[in-house]
């Protein structure tokens, strides 16, 4: 019982961070109908720019996060004005979206491996000591990395859903010319867009840095995030979140109980799995609906 | 009606797709608190028209003057020069609550009050919307749609509104409510209407002047009454054989 419940903490907390992510994906992915597959260098990359601040800047754990949220923004967006911009302004097919998305993401990744070395580094922060309730020992860093990643779904939830920004970002995930009509700038959104995407990158970057480690392949988790949103239904926020929390979760457990050796080749099965039962996943419902 | 500056004003506008040819020299104005109609069958370019003046659709050669300006040639800046458009197969957001669709309609606006009391304004024209306020609008019927559309385009205060066939896939009771609310908004609110129709006849009677559009081109104009008794109209667009 004691190992269910710090496993079910840690699944949770691992399941927050892959949420981050999977929303992420389901943003760009909705409104602009193409896979941002530079995602994960923005997660490195924010990972870091935390990691620098703190072990040569000296600086404290609030301020490197604040410092990579803000360059992780500025990355994101000069992605998508420098690289998918230009494309849609001359509106070239989604393939050439992702494989522009797949250049800027080699370099990125290539660059912090030229600077960095690819080797595997331990984030500078100090562990903190486990909570223990009972016999059961519930890790802090989890309590913290979970509860923030909720906090950041929580905010980036009411700017969706209760500002006028979020309408407009809504309003162009569903029709983007009708929503210019409305006098939505479409490009206005896109900078909406790929600055959500670098807070939810740099936040993610972080946690999964201090969980695991920091190099600069790590960004390959986020391939987890994209099993988690198609589990849930692709293109759809909640989904992704359920998706991300089922599979977090289930690795947590299949490490815990069986090897962690196998935690991989379960999220495939189960992936494989729930698509033979719910070809649209989980929560998959009408593909018009998507935010 | 005649006005000395029409508050719309289109001269020798040419618009292609690609190499086709689909409007060929229109000239086309819309005076200040008219109701204009530019009828023509399936394909005659009516609705590359109403995407043009909006810049949706870019043009290649002519002029589009409104209120004495040239138009934006980005299709988000139109909506504040006071114009806008019902597209055509209404195009409101299905996932989003009538509400939703109203507040997008109204984005251009800030003043939180304001756009409340156009919100007001759009239930009294239209009880159905109120009722169903937190529904959302893919699932509404065809005819409260269009009550949407034409809400949510009248959530920005525009001088001149523009209608894509508004008739399009409505039953005939629903069609005959929508064009007496498309006069009132003409008569009570003094909104200026430029009108795009195949259903020629109900345009017709409605309208202040018509333009019969042809495969591109501008082949008749005159008020709505003139074409309504064109032997030409009447064989062509009308369905009358005598
Ligand atoms: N996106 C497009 N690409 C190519 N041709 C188009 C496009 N849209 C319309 N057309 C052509 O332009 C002409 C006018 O179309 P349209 O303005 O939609 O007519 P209407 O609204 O009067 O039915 C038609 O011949 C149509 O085939
Ligand atoms: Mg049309």
């Amino acid at each position: 019982m004691e190992l269910f419940i710090q496993q079910l903490v840690s699944g949770i907390s691992i399941g927050a961070i892959y949420s981050l992510l999977a929303v992420g994906y389901a943003l760009v992915y909705s409104v602009y109908n193409f896979t941002n597959w530079a995602f994960d260098a923005f997660m490195a990359f924010g990972a870091f720019i935390a990691f620098t601040s703190i072990s040569s800047l000296f600086l404290p754990f609030w301020a490197a996060g604040a410092i990579s949220i803000v360059l992780t923004i500025i990355l994101a967006v000069s992605a998508e004005k420098l690289a998918y911009s230009p494309l849609r302004a001359r509106k070239a097919p989604r393939l050439f979206m992702m494989i522009s998305a797949m250049g800027v993401n080699l370099a990125i990744v290539n660059i912090i491996n030229l600077i960095y070395g690819g080797t595997f580094r331990k984030f500078p922060v100090d562990a903190l000591q486990p909570i223990f309730i009972g016999n059961v020992s519930i890790g802090r860093t989890d309590l913290v990395a979970g509860g923030i990643s909720f906090v950041v779904l929580a905010l980036l939830w009411a700017f969706l859903y209760r500002t006028r920004w979020g309408l407009g970002v809504r309003a162009s995930s569903i029709d983007i010319l009708t929503a210019s009509l409305m006098g939505i700038n479409n490009n206005g959104v896109a900078i909406v867009v790929f600055t959500l995407t670098g807070i939810l990158s740099s936040v993610a970057g972080i946690f999964y840095g201090i969980k695991y480690a920091v190099y600069p392949m790590m960004g390959m988790v986020t391939i987890k995030a994209m099993i988690a949103s198609i589990v849930g239904g692709l293109g759809s926020l909640p989904a992704a979140i359920v998706g991300s929390m089922i599979l977090g979760i289930l690795e947590t457990m299949v490490s815990g109980y069986i090897s962690s050796t196998y935690r991989d080749l379960f999220s495939f099965l189960f992936l494989i799995v729930i698509l033979l039962f719910f070809p649209n996943g989980l929560m998959g419902k009408s593909v018009e609906e998507k935010l | 009606m005649a006005e000395t500056t029409p508050m719309l004003d289109i001269k020798d506008l040419v618009v292609h797709y690609g190499g086709i040819c689909a409007l060929n020299g229109v000239n086309l104005h819309v005076g200040q608190g008219e109701i204009v109609a530019v009828i023509g069958a399936n394909g005659a370019g009516k609705s590359t028209l109403m995407k043009t003046i909006v810049a949706v659709k870019s043009y290649t050669s002519g002029t589009i003057m409104y209120k004495g300006m040239p138009l934006p040639k980005e299709s988000y800046k139109v909506v504040s020069t006071g114009i806008t458009l019902v597209p055509e197969g209404r195009r409101i957001f299905a996932p989003l609550t009538v509400r939703e669709n109203l507040l997008a309609g109204a984005y251009t606006r800030w003043d939180r009050q304001h756009i409340n009391q156009t919100m007001e304004e759009v239930f009294a024209l239209f009880p159905r919307l109120k009722e169903r306020i937190n529904q959302r609008g893919g699932t509404l019927s065809g005819g409260e749609q269009q009550m949407l559309a034409v809400g949510r385009a009248l959530m920005a205060k525009p001088d001149l509104l523009m209608l894509d066939e508004p008739s399009l896939g409505l039953a005939p009771i629903v069609i005959d409510m929508m064009f007496e609310t498309i006069t009132r908004l003409n008569r009570e609110m003094g909104l200026t209407i430029l009108l795009v129709e195949q259903n020629a006849s109900i345009a017709l009677e409605l309208c202040h002047r018509a333009y019969v559009l042809k495969t591109g081109e501008i082949s008749m104009e005159g008020t709505g009454k003139e074409l309504l008794e064109d032997p030409r109209v009447q064989a062509s667009y009308l369905g009358i054989t005598s």
